[in-house]
């Protein structure tokens, strides 16, 4: 619709301002299509709200076991007052965005650099899948023990938890390119690493970008795992303390606060992503 | 003179005066399936000479696309000789230019950066490599449509961007593989007409495989019509033509054209093959 549009005034000025009206009223379709979406999200979010207030308010039992919205926002409040919400959040975010830079890069140059060889990949393949395959949770005492319990286990185990997906996607990303484009970069002249930097990197960002959209959440879990360890501060630490306590509505309070961290990490991949590959918006 | 040569060397200044760009000398070639030897190309000789469009017919699946990545060495022959402005060569010839059925942009180029991409490659200075891609683009009709993405243009403005990238390294040998195959009919004679226009003005050489009988006959010099698998070829014919040569729709239009294709349609003919 876009690229048709851009064309009209070329093929035929005098309907340019028909097709810019055209446009404008597809454009406010989305936009309300979209706004309807946000909409009904909205909804069944307060309806969901709703019903667990409604719930929990006049059952000291149930409101004991599963919190209340109400409770939950009193704990955020008191939370963010004196401070330990911004504090936890704080350490928390960024054990996780350092487990998921250092697992994403790490991760991504072996598997981009994988495409070079065929042979080498074909040797550890069982290598990756076995370690792929380990519950990172298993590895937690192991980590403690080399990294100590500070900000390094849990950024350790946050890069655990990401490094092989991370590995894994942008491999796949890079032997997916297709045999042809590989065999008009060869007949332009390219050398190896011309069609490595040139055409299997830039391809390969799509499934890159997937990763690290998938890796997100690994890398958080990763992160309060480590905290659930051993730890003093962290969204993890808050939780598990709160939990052992039988705390629940402030259970749920950090739980809150990791759903938004999450949220923003992924919000942050998608805008480099739309800022890295303009072209994706095109089509 | 050793016979292998490093090609960045082949088709410069020290070339065989008077060779011509291309001649195929019995080559053989068969693929292994799952251990079954598959003889694809049986015994193939022809030559491409200096300036002249020849095409390629032959029935689906006979093995034109394995004879073109063959010649620009993409894969190797099993027995014969190829040799490129009389030079046997290992690896990938210089000065050929490569183009498919599939416009194979990458998509995170402008079309101007697609254009650039065998300049680039060769390490041709940007400025210069810029303005080169842009006289192209302009020749091809293109002027207005550098900066825009593949994914905004249309069919057959992406081929011409295709050809453009091709026709931008100033090719000695352009080697097509059905190019214009998706395009509709007259985006297809468009293309096909600047096509013969800027390749005869330069006086390059075209191989160019095609499944249109009429598409053989209108734009080429020659045509020569290959049988099924193992292939070989089954007949020449030398394209005489009063008409303009570079004018499709002219070609379509003169005598002697529906002659040719009935008679190629003839050895076509599936039933007799
Ligand atoms: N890499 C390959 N391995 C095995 N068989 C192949 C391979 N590539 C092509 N073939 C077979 O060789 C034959 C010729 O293929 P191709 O050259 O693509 O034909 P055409 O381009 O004339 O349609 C086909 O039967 C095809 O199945
Ligand atoms: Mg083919």
């Amino acid at each position: 619709m876009d690229a048709s549009a851009r064309f009209i005034p070329m093929d035929a000025p005098a309907t340019d301002d028909r097709a810019a009206a055209r446009l404008a009223a597809h454009r406010r379709a989305r936009r309300r299509a979209t706004a309807l979406v946000l909409l009904s999200q909205f909804a069944l979010l307060a309806a969901f709200i709703a019903f667990w207030e409604y719930m929990t308010a006049f059952d000291r039992q149930a409101a004991f076991m599963f919190g209340s919205p109400s409770a939950i926002a009193g704990f955020l409040v008191t939370m963010a007052s004196d401070g330990s919400l911004w504090r936890d959040t704080y350490v928390t975010g960024v054990e996780t965005l350092l487990g998921f830079a250092v697992g994403n890069v790490i991760g991504t140059l072996i598997g981009l650099s994988l495409w070079y060889s065929r042979f080498v990949s074909r040797v550890i393949e069982p290598f990756v899948i076995a370690l792929g395959s380990i519950p990172i949770i298993a590895l937690a005492p192991i980590i403690i023990i080399w990294f100590g319990t500070g900000l390094m286990s849990k950024i350790a185990m946050s890069t655990l938890s990401v490094v092989i997906v991370a590995l894994v996607t942008s491999y796949k990303g890079a032997i997916g390119v297709d045999e042809d484009q590989i065999n008009l970069m060869r007949t332009l002249g390219a050398s190896k690493f011309q069609i490595f930097r040139k055409l299997v990197v830039p391809a390969s960002l799509t499934d890159i970008f997937a990763g690290l959209k998938l890796t997100v959440g690994f890398a958080l879990i990763g992160a309060i795992v480590g905290e659930f360890m051993s730890s003093s501060e962290g969204l993890g630490h808050a939780i598990f303390k709160a939990g052992s306590l039988y705390i629940i509505p402030k259970v749920f309070a950090a739980l809150v606060a990791t759903i938004a961290l999450a949220l923003l990490l992924t919000f942050l991949v998608g805008k480099v992503e739309k800022r890295l590959m303009p072209w994706r918006r095109l089509g | 003179m050793s016979a292998v040569v490093p090609p960045t060397v082949a088709g410069g200044a020290a070339a065989p005066a008077g060779a011509p760009p291309l001649i195929v000398e019995h080559v053989a070639k068969s693929y292994d399936a799952d251990g079954r030897i598959v003889p694809v190309i049986g015994d193939l000789s022809l030559n491409l000479n200096e300036g002249e469009i020849v095409a390629i017919v032959g029935p689906s699946g006979c093995g034109k696309t394995t004879l073109l990545n063959t010649l620009c060495g993409l894969i190797s022959a099993d027995a014969g000789r190829i040799c490129w402005h009389g030079r046997e060569i290992s690896g990938q010839p210089a000065g050929v230019g490569y183009m498919l059925q599939k416009d194979l942009l990458l998509p995170w180029r402008t079309a101007l950066g697609n254009v650039m991409l065998g300049l680039e490659i060769r390490g041709v200075p940007l400025s210069d490599a810029e303005e080169r891609s842009h006289v192209v683009l302009d020749k091809l009709g293109l002027h207005g449509f550098a900066e825009h993405y593949p994914t905004t243009l249309s069919g057959g403005m992406r081929q011409r961007v295709a050809l453009a990238r091709t026709l931008v390294n100033e090719p000695d040998v352009l080697l097509l593989d059905e190019p214009f195959a998706a395009l509709d009919f007259q985006t297809k004679l468009l293309i096909e007409s600047d096509t013969a226009r800027l390749v005869r003005e330069s006086r390059r050489s075209v191989l160019l495989i095609t499944h249109d009988i009429e598409e053989a006959v209108s734009i080429a010099d020659r045509v020569i019509v290959l049988s099924k698998r193992p292939t070989r070829v089954k007949a020449v014919y030398d394209i005489a033509l009063a008409s303009d040569r570079t004018d499709m729709i002219a070609a379509r239009e003169s005598p002697g054209f529906v002659d040719y294709v009935r008679r190629i349609w003839a050895d076509l003919d599936v039933a007799r093959n």
